[in-house]
């Protein structure tokens, strides 16, 4: 049976809550165990925050220092916070316009957000980025199906056009010239929770 | 979540009264309810409580009246419902009640970290402690079995990680109302005096040791075996969830035997004790006081809290638990050190209407005391607009005190801040109280129209309840005028000037003319409350900024930052709300309208 841990950080109001649901609802769709943990209250208020998720036979919604197989970093002065969850050979993903580390994939998720109108898209745009990593639980099509399902037209194109931005920058040998979005300021779509 | 299950199963054992106070990490209980009465049709009658004493009040009421019912809260919540919730102990229960108590260990978002099990204790009310978001579900349905047959409350005391935890539960069928029948006058009973409470005294403390006797989940049940005899391990809620994952991991803990209880209180304390004897060392790792650990009666081979082997306070993570297992048969401990963690302070939101508030009640009285009190505000301490924070309504009881000290300077002067909802929870008594003593104090109700640090639920301002159906709504001025007083003026705290001085006059009238005390409603709705509009106006720091630092330290907007490269004050257009209140009191005057 498969086993990931994940670890998710940022500040709140970046939507971590929202993408570790949505990793979780997608594995979950797949027929896998879930168990995830959130901040809630006084931290969420700007407040460093992060949340686990662990697939497969857990229990606890915690994961151990030294135990975590990705750490998905919304902000990059979050990251050596958290980086003692991480396993040896564990990977960081951190939404940063530095280039790639050792063990570190970063993605401009913010900028790349704000290109498409809308800096809160910068979690679905690190999740699609994610998704095209190796041994990363979900995959580029099951997050895109997950995504399309949302009822709401604007919200749902938001977030597909946030998604594809993040996984062009993870296959861009592969990168089908899509049409670039209009970048609009009044764009209403959110990546966030419902 | 787990206090989406908490709801599945409220709806489950067809209960149709529930009453709720909102506080992390309780709050999102009766949220489900409300989605669950939408999606399923369901009858429930919900509320947001004005307190949780109240809300306790009104769902025994609904029990006596032969209704399912259930009364959900934090665990300091619980503090404010003690009263009826020890007396309804020795009364007894009609219709299942269940009390529901979020515990928060660490604590990360709660006054104390105290541990509801001791409560159930104290109270002599079964106390029942899921592990997981599935097994709340299932507790919660027994919670009102066991409640409606030996006729006691029940306590479900999830604590935050299982509150706030995911995972997939399997529902059940939601259950048909359920109803023992009309209420049936007995005042021996429901209106008993002392002669009779001794009576039924004694009845409780025979309702308990059937209870121990008769209820499988009052005895430790083996959930990890264990070789030999050497040591075994008591758990019990949700680190028992940790200790479950930390030794199936490791081939070092195969030895040891893992039982967990699940009805820590009234545990059956001879079971404990035969795990205790038949075993060299007995670790006992439970959260937060030592609830079980107490019930041992030879403690002699046991190690917990008491005899030093697990932590007196804050959370139990999961390396914590290692650690202490490791140590407890003699390995090393193996855990990972975490960093030295500089966490990011929370701030009150950009755009935030406390924050300008604050800022006018700092500049009109300087050197005061200034007395706090529970919600979002209370990061007033980043602005120094909060000296004490003690618990919900304490701001105005405490302010009568501090201005009651002697000045040492003739200078003192107090001035209490309050939100709405904190001021309909638990400060109108004290307000009452401190106009009849003519306490000198300003108070500064910070209105903006919700239950803001929770998620926005609705105080009894609002002409609807929690559910969205028609409520009366109560005048928060008809209220105060009520408590009598006379000084009451209300402003908008985006007006700098108007601000000024509606809190200028209250310093006259409470200082200077010696008149007791004066209220300001500061009024304007949460940044975040639904249907609030954000101004779509922009802002940048111009030419004219001598780097005062106002805006940073005094009005501490998270939107300003100031840029060390080019040594210039800069505004995050992503973060700016375009509350334009900084435009009002930049010293400089530097701060300019985008596109000028």
């Amino acid at each position: 049976m498969i086993m990931v841990e994940l670890v998710l950080c940022g500040r709140g109001g970046q939507g971590i809550v929202f993408l570790t649901r949505q990793i979780g609802q997608i594995a979950t769709a797949k027929g896998l165990e879930v168990v995830s943990s959130e901040t809630h209250g006084m931290a969420v208020r700007g407040g460093s925050i992060n949340s686990h998720l662990r697939i497969g036979r857990f229990f606890s919604p915690l994961i151990r220092a030294g135990h975590a197989d990705f750490l998905l970093s919304l902000d990059p002065s979050e990251t050596a916070n958290n980086s003692h969850y991480l396993k040896r050979g564990g990977v960081t993903v951190e939404n940063s316009t530095l280039p790639d580390g050792l063990g570190i994939k970063r993605v401009d998720a913010a900028g790349l957000a704000k290109n498409l109108g809308r800096v809160q898209l910068e979690n679905v745009v690190l999740l699609g980025f994610a998704a095209t990593l190796d041994g990363f639980p979900v995959s580029v099509e099951e997050v895109r199906e997950h995504l399309s399902s949302e009822t709401r037209a604007q919200v749902r194109s938001m977030n597909l056009m946030a998604l594809e931005a993040g996984i062009r920058v993870g296959h861009p040998e592969n990168g089908h010239k899509s049409p670039s979005p209009s970048p609009s300021r009044d764009g209403r779509g959110k990546g966030e929770g419902d | 979540m787990g206090n989406e299950a908490i709801g599945r199963g409220i709806i489950e054992a067809g209960c149709t009264v529930a009453a709720a106070y909102p506080g992390t990490p309780s709050s999102e209980v009766l949220e489900s309810l409300v989605r669950w009465k939408k999606e399923l049709d369901h009858p429930i009658y919900l509320e947001w409580s004005i307190n949780e004493k109240v809300a306790f009040e009104v769902a025994y009421g609904a029990s006596l009246a032969g209704a399912r019912s259930v009364a959900v809260m934090k665990m300091v919540g619980l503090n404010v419902a003690s009263d009826p919730f020890m007396s309804a102990a020795y009364l007894g229960v009609r219709g299942g009640l269940v009390v529901v108590v979020a515990d928060d260990p660490g604590p990360h978002s709660s006054q104390t970290e105290q541990d509801s099990r001791f409560f159930g204790w104290f109270a002599k009310v079964p106390v029942l402690d899921p592990g997981t978001p599935a097994e709340a579900l299932e507790m919660t349905l027994r919670a009102f079995d066991l409640s409606e047959k030996y006729q006691v409350p029940v306590l479900l005391r999830p604590c935050l990680r299982v509150c706030h935890a995911r995972q997939n539960v399997s529902l059940g069928t939601p259950g048909a109302p359920a109803d023992v029948g009309p209420f049936k006058k007995n005042w021996t009973r429901w209106a008993a005096i002392p002669r009779y409470r001794l009576v039924l005294h004694g009845e409780l403390n025979e309702k308990l040791e059937t209870i121990k006797r008769e209820v499988p989940e009052a005895r430790p049940v083996l959930i990890s075996q264990g070789s030999g005899n050497s040591t075994a391990l008591i758990t019990s809620g949700s680190v028992s969830s940790h200790v479950r994952d930390i030794v199936a991991s490791d081939h070092r803990l195969s030895s040891v035997a893992v039982y967990k209880v699940d009805l820590p209180f009234p545990v059956e304390a001879q079971a404990m004790q035969e795990i205790v004897d038949t075993h060299r060392t007995t670790l006992v790792v439970e959260e937060t006081y030592p609830v079980l650990e107490l019930q041992i009666r030879d403690r002699r081979n046991v190690m917990g809290r008491l005899s030093g082997h697990v932590p007196q306070q804050g959370e139990l993570t999961p390396e914590i638990v290692e650690e202490i297992i490791l140590k407890a048969i003699g390995e090393q401990p193996t855990a990972v050190q975490p960093p030295k963690i500089k966490p990011r302070r929370p701030s009150l939101c950009p755009g935030c209407p406390h924050r300008p508030s604050f800022f006018m009640m700092r500049q009109v009285f300087d050197q005061a005391i200034f007395s706090g009190d529970i919600g979002c505000y209370t990061l007033g301490i980043n602005m120094g607009a909060v000296d004490t924070c003690l618990c919900m309504g304490a701001s105005i009881g405490m302010a009568a005190g501090l201005a009651r000290t002697p000045p040492a300077n003739g200078e003192t002067r107090v001035v209490a801040t309050i939100g709405d909802s904190t001021f309909y929870h638990a400060g109108v008594p004290a307000l009452i109280n401190a106009v009849h003593t003519g306490a000198p104090f300003v108070l500064m109700i910070m209105d903006n129209s919700l239950a803001a640090m929770t998620g926005g639920q609705p105080t009894p301002a609002h002409d609807f309840l929690a559910d969205g159906s028609p409520g009366v709504a109560i005048s928060l001025e008809r209220v105060i005028r009520g408590c009598g007083v006379d000084f009451l003026e209300v402003v908008d705290p985006y007006d700098h000037a108007s601000t000024r001085e509606a809190l200028q006059r209250a310093k006259d009238y409470t200082f200077n003319e010696n008149k007791g005390v004066a209220v300001v409603i500061t009024r304007r709705p949460c940044v975040r409350a639904p249907n609030v509009e954000l101004s779509s106006a922009k802002f940048r720091v111009g030419d004219g900024c001598d780097l005062c630092m106002t805006c940073v330290k005094d009005l501490e907007c998270p939107a300003f930052q100031f840029v060390k490269e080019d040594k210039k004050m800069k505004i995050d257009a992503d973060l700016c709300a375009g509350c334009g209140f900084c435009v009002q009191i930049c010293p400089s005057q530097a701060i300019e309208p985008e596109g000028h």
